[in-house]
């Protein structure tokens, strides 16, 4: 069967950019308390960079497009989606990983309340949890359970249905509320009307 | 075993208490807990191996073409690209999990839009993606077929040319069914009939007859870890994988069986999976990346992006349900008939069974006197199907359920009522003819609907539903377990079962535990990859606390069989004069009783290690079912359709919960994910595209998404796993559509006869 | 990903001297969150990316009496009281400051809904108005805030009101030499009510299906000013004039709020997808707008009252 053939010429037309990059730049960092330098190609994606080039595979990655939040960390302090940022721009900058959450043997608050409360099942979701709620205790010592679901709603959970990554967090925050912290921003308003478990009316 | 017996009979006496030194129903964490909140837990693509490449592929962009040609050349000379291969480079192997169906790469034509035509390992992910775009493949277009109705007419075009050539496995033995493949149906992969009565006498008998169909489209998944794989082949032979396959021993068995090497060449090695749900069963890029690996001489890595995973990965089967139910004057059923068409996709090769066995509960959880269900599995030129979470059930239970609470409001009966004028009772035989035990479908009919306040004043626009779902705990195949008592009455399990989140190390970790009366952190559970542990069918059809724990159950009494017969060879007494009690083991003759700590005391005898293995097959027809029944509640702002819900109350009858902690863990993340099915999922599928093609188009729930959630639990002594527990790891997903559909219609009066409800 | 060359220019001059260099080759980059995906995509291929993290002073925010030492872009303001952001300044930052919740809550509310708080804590205001995705939140609130968008090249310095801001699906006024550099708030008329909704039926990760941002403004009880925007009602954000003209000196009973509100229907023109299908999201334009007036004039009321 035989006939005009279509040639697929797999989706790249002539104006297509190469992907393999010949620049090569120096950047230094802090991560996870280290000071690191490393040679990277200009369009190194930080998640790689931190995976592969760093070899800390503890941030997962997800979906790709930023939206699943496995591969959150935090540049200074902030948390951002690895898989949509640049490794440059981790450059002078302080990055924490799950890696670095704990010092030493014991650990911190919310990894130890994740593993009391089933805050996690198959794993994969949780450093970048367990890192956006460290970056909400940070800001917000003292959240309540609707600041904690509002703040959480960019990290995706397929295992749990959320309920006791919730807990977790709110049992975190209750632990750590004897300890010194910097002072708070103020605390965010909850998202739409805020009814308990309730999604936001209009 | 005399000791054995009545160490679980003590156990059940023990069980209103559940008290001291009883490990059993804690709420113990997960034994891999550290792990996985520190990023220590190695998933594939974690793995990192020396020289390793990273592997790609070049997938189809039409749904049926021939391919023409394929021109790799230029591909091939690119810089840091070490393999590029096609079909021609492999020999002519069908894979599949039932049907051997699927080539590892397309073979002159691709039938789905995704399918893999050309496979490369390069150095880089960018160098890999830069010699797939040097590739040049000629297809010449077929007709193609997206809908399941069309795929069966006359003129359909056919996307398997001989069907019924393809090899498979044994067919499964489904309860009543008569199964056949390759029908003489244009494109029918497998028909299978579900008989139980004479529906003809049983609608011949009913005062009212009802018929309505339901439409099911695809879900995924979801699993935040996409499928990735290693392959590694050592010189002289043996290969060695890691893999997101839930199954490790199975996926052995069909990789060997695949390349027709022995099975012993073949070492598929533990990882932690990031979400199975069902969609890990198959084998995936496995194959495929070995013959990458063979080609160049280096490990390879294969990971999935998400846009893959949605476009090619393997999800659930979109279904078309035609519920036929008839009605005596009170309100009870006297026969039902149901047809299921399922959408399979381009192959049949991603399941593990001949049809879609949630396909079988088109029953529902009722007395049905007359029954008789027929089940299609169709092909398309679409994303093959898998296995997802209760495979088949979610599906037919929407219809059921609906059809269910649309007869209820014809026949002007309150859906409760309805529901518990039929449901099975103990005395009740099942709808295809099951004998059940400690049948609990009204207990949980009524608990949900008292913690729901079923009956209490609703605001304007306000609506309950209710679903209800059953199912046999499972228990095929063989599970085994490891068990070795060391130093310091340190004791190590080793399962060959693969963690996919929900558990199952801990509850092992609380059985051997509770078995031997020692401290929880005495025990460790340690996954062996397929040489150090010993077969295992793995995680499946909520098979693993049952089958698993039994089988820990077993090597732990093997191994107290050793420590007595050492009690007895030491003390030289008669083994039958040795006995096992409480918190210590006791040995008793004629004249004297000594209190020996026989774990200690084997040590300080240089006995140890000792290491006793034991597996377990469960006999079929245990005759237990366990019960879900959910209800919704919602409310719809009639202006804009917005459905929020506001409550859900989900009611299990359960066996002894051996941990709380994960049994709820369970419960919650299925209801959810019923959730997802019910209002924010939908894999959109135009022209036999997928275009739903990442998570921000595919909606899965989110933690602002969630209502308040009520657990009910029923628990009663009697299920086939240890300390007759049952199972729940396929149950609250079930039945939460329907329940939000049935809401809605109580609310609005609008019924949404397809999902998801929006 | 592609293949480019990443510069990072150490003050405004560089940068803009060398987009001027490379002009349709470049790209700037501030947050990335748009920009990586769309490159991921392979949908926008620039040779230089030009790293716009070192501006700091695009980093500031002000009220309209600028600090002299501050060395940042000025402009005339008509009146004392407006809000100059720096373009540069996260969507975390605009959430969290004190001076937007003082001097402009309707851009505090509609930031707060936009995506996940990683995009957020990345996203910046300058980024969000280049990216020009239709859905997006910024958009109509800052039209309704009459907001205006100060654009600057190595040769001119240029200002375009929010509402002339976007031209297309993904496209605006900038030029390939330009880069935004601030948002100007002016002063809000006083007695002002102000409402963002956006209509999330199915999650709330997501995009708005349609979404509404109005200000209405009183004298004694009737209508003295009022904006209405909306956005992912078409390709671009909408300003819908023809409904402000016709509430304008009107009292904002619920009857006068819905009449206008259905006008919207003729105006917008949405795209269909998995979110809707193009009428039904017209049918939603017409309610959120209805909603978005209602809480809008209830606040004013308020504070007239008050």
């Amino acid at each position: 069967m035989r006939g005009s053939g279509t040639i697929q010429v797999n989706r790249c037309g002539p104006q297509s950019r190469p992907l393999v990059s010949g620049d090569m730049r120096t950047i230094s960092l802090t991560i996870n308390r280290n000071r690191v330098t490393s040679e990277i190609p200009d369009n190194r994606l930080l998640i790689d960079f931190i995976r592969y080039d760093l070899g800390l595979t503890g941030t997962k990655e997800g979906c790709g497009v930023g939206v699943c939040g496995a591969c959150t960390v935090l540049l200074d302090n902030q948390p951002i989606s690895s898989c949509i940022a640049l490794a440059v721009v981790s450059d002078g900058c302080e990055i924490t990983t799950i890696e670095g959450l704990a010092e030493g043997e014991p650990l911190h608050a919310l990894q130890q309340a994740f593993v009391d409360r089933g805050g996690f099942q198959c794993g994969i979701c949780t450093p970048g949890q367990i890192l956006a709620a460290k970056a909400l205790l940070d800001s917000n010592p003292h959240p309540t359970r609707e600041q904690i679901q509002a703040w959480m709603m960019g990290n995706l959970c397929r295992c749990t249905g959320y309920y006791k990554i919730i807990e977790s967090i709110y049992a975190a925050a209750r632990t750590t509320s004897g300890e010194s912290r910097k002072q708070a921003t103020p605390s965010d308003p909850p998202r739409g009307q805020g009814e308990g478990f309730r999604r936001g009316r209009i | 075993m005399a000791t054995a017996e009545v160490w679980l009979q003590r156990l059940r006496l023990q069980d209103a208490g559940m008290a001291v030194n009883s490990t059993v129903g804690q709420a113990v964490p997960h034994v891999e807990g550290r792990a996985k909140v520190t990023g220590e837990a190695k998933y594939s693509a974690d793995i990192m191996l020396p020289g390793m490449l990273w592997g790609k592929c070049l997938r189809s962009t039409f749904p049926h073409a021939c391919i023409v040609s394929i021109d790799i050349s230029r591909a091939r000379q690119l810089r840091g690209i070490h393999a590029v291969i096609t079909a021609a480079d492999l020999p002519d192997i069908l894979l599949g999990r039932f049907l051997f169906d699927c080539p590892v790469l397309a073979r002159g034509r691709v039938r789905f839009i995704g399918e893999k035509v050309v496979a490369v390992a390069a150095e880089s992910l960018d160098a890999a993606e830069a010699a797939l775009r040097l590739v040049e493949v000629e297809y010449e277009e077929l007709p193609a077929v997206f809908d399941p109705l069309q795929a069966m007419r006359e003129d359909a075009p056919r996307i398997h040319d001989y069907p019924a050539a393809y090899a498979h496995a044994e067919l499964f033995p489904l309860r009543q069914a008569d199964s056949r493949l390759a029908p003489p149906i244009p494109n029918v992969m497998s028909q299978v009939f579900y008989r139980n009565g004479d529906i003809r006498v049983g609608f011949a008998q009913a005062s009212r007859i009802f018929e309505h169909t339901y439409f099911v489209p695809p879900v995924h998944q979801g699993y935040i870890e996409p499928h990735a794989c290693v392959a590694s082949v050592e010189p002289g032979g043996r290969i060695d994988f890691w893999l997101s396959n839930k199954t490790p021993f199975i996926a052995r068995s069909q990789i060997a069986a695949a390349l027709r090497i022995p099975e012993d060449r073949v070492r598929v090695n533990p990882v932690v999976i990031g979400g199975d749900f069902g969609g890990k069963g198959s084998l995936m890029d496995a194959v495929l990346c070995y013959f990458l690996a063979k080609s160049c001489g280096r490990p390879v890595k294969m990971v999935m992006t998400y846009t893959e995973e949605l476009m090619a990965g393997n999800p659930r089967h979109s279904a078309v349900i035609t519920h036929r139910t008839g009605i005596d004057r009170d309100g009870r059923i006297t026969a039902r008939q149901a047809k299921i068409i399922f959408n399979c996709g381009a192959y049949g090769a991603f399941t593990p069974l001949q049809t879609v066995h949630g396909g079988s509960h088109a029953g529902g959880s009722y007395r049905v006197p007359n029954l008789e269900i027929e089940a299609l599995r169709v092909y398309t030129n679409t994303v093959p199907r898998g296995h997802m979470r209760a495979p088949g059930a979610p599906q037919t239970v929407f219809a059921v359920e609906s059809h269910m609470d649309m007869i209820a409001h014809e026949i002007g009966l309150d859906p409760l009522e309805f529901r518990l004028r039929n449901v099975l009772t103990e005395a009740d035989k099942g709808p295809l003819g099951e004998r059940w035990q400690h049948v609990r479908g009204q207990q949980v009919l009524a608990a949900a609907a008292k913690a729901a306040g079923w009956d209490s004043a609703k605001r304007p626009c306000v609506g309950r539903g209710i679903g209800i779902y059953d199912r046999e705990p499972g228990g095929f195949g063989q599970s085994s377990a490891t068990l070795t008592l060391g130093a310091d009455s340190k004791l190590t399990l080793v399962t060959g079962a693969a963690d996919t989140g929900t558990g199952s190390y801990t509850v092992l970790q609380q059985i051997v535990a509770q078995e031997l009366q020692v401290p929880l952190e005495s025990v460790t559970v340690v996954q062996g990859n397929t040489d150090t542990a010993l077969f295992e069918v793995g995680a499946g059809g909520s098979r693993l606390t049952h089958t698993a724990g039994q089988a820990a159950i077993v090597v732990v009494g093997e191994l107290k069989q050793a420590l007595l017969d050492l009690a007895a060879q030491y003390f030289a007494i008669e083994k039958a004069h040795v006995r096992s009690v409480r918190d210590a083991f006791v040995t008793i003759d004629g004249r004297r009783t000594q209190r020996v700590e026989l774990l200690q005391w084997a040590a300080e005898l240089r006995a140890i290690p000792i290491t006793r293995t034991a597996t377990y097959t469960p006999k079929p027809g245990a005759g237990i079912t366990c019960f879900a029944a959910q209800i919704a509640e919602v409310e719809v702002d009639p202006e804009t359709g917005q459905i929020t819900l506001c409550k859900l109350v989900t009611a299990h009858d359960v066996g002894t919960v051996i941990n709380p902690l994960t049994h709820q863990g369970q419960i919650e993340g299925g209801v959810v994910q019923g959730i997802g099915q019910a209002l924010t999922e939908h894999l959109v599928v135009r022209d036999g595209a997928v275009t739903s093609l990442n998570l921000g188009d595919y909606k899965l729930p989110t933690a602002m998404d969630i209502p308040g959630l009520t657990t009910v639990l029923i628990e009663t002594n009697a299920g086939p796993a240890p300390y007759a527990g049952k199972a729940i790891g396929e149950m609250s997903n079930v039945a939460v559509p329907a329940a939000i559909a049935n809401a809605v219609f109580d609310a609005v009066g609008v019924r949404l006869i397809d999902l998801p409800i929006t | 990903m592609i293949a480019f060359t990443y510069i990072e220019p150490a003050n405004i001059e560089e940068a803009l001297n060398t987009l001027a260099q490379y002009g349709d080759e470049a790209k700037p980059i501030a947050g990335g969150t748009g920009l990586i995906n769309l490159m991921k995509q392979q949908l926008v291929q620039p040779g230089y990316l030009i790293g716009l993290r070192r501006l700091s002073e695009l980093k500031a925010m002000s009220s309209s009496v600028p600090s002299p030492d501050q060395g940042k872009a000025r402009w005339e303001s008509s009146a004392p009281g407006g809000l100059g952001i720096g373009s540069l300044c996260t969507l975390r930052t605009l959430e969290t400051s004190p001076l937007i919740r003082q001097y402009a809550p309707l851009l505090a509310e509609a930031t707060r809904q936009v995506g996940t708080i990683r995009i957020r804590s990345m996203a910046t205001i300058g980024g969000a108005l280049a990216h020009a995705d239709p859905s997006e939140d910024l958009p109509p609130a800052m039209i309704a805030l009459d907001a205006r968008v100060q654009l600057r090249s190595r040769t001119r310095v240029r200002e375009i009101p929010a509402a002339e801001f976007f031209t297309g699906y993904y496209e605006t006024v900038i030029q390939p030499d330009e880069l935004v550099t601030e948002v100007a708030i002016p002063p809000q008329p006083p007695v002002t009510g102000v409402a963002y909704i956006k209509f999330l039926p199915q999650t709330q990760n997501d995009y708005a299906t349609v979404a509404a941002a109005a200000r209405l403004g009183l004298q004694a009880d009737r209508i003295s000013d009022v904006r209405v925007a909306l956005g992912a009602v078409g390709a671009t954000p909408l300003r819908a004039r023809k409904l402000e003209d016709h509430l304008y000196g009107q009292i904002p009973t619920s009857a006068a709020l819905r009449h206008a509100a259905e006008l919207v229907a003729d105006m917008v023109d949405p795209i269909a997808d998995f979110r809707g299908s193009a009428s039904y999201k017209r049918e939603m334009a017409v309610v959120i707008t209805r909603r978005a007036l209602t809480q809008a004039a209830a606040m004013a009321q308020c504070r007239r009252a008050g």
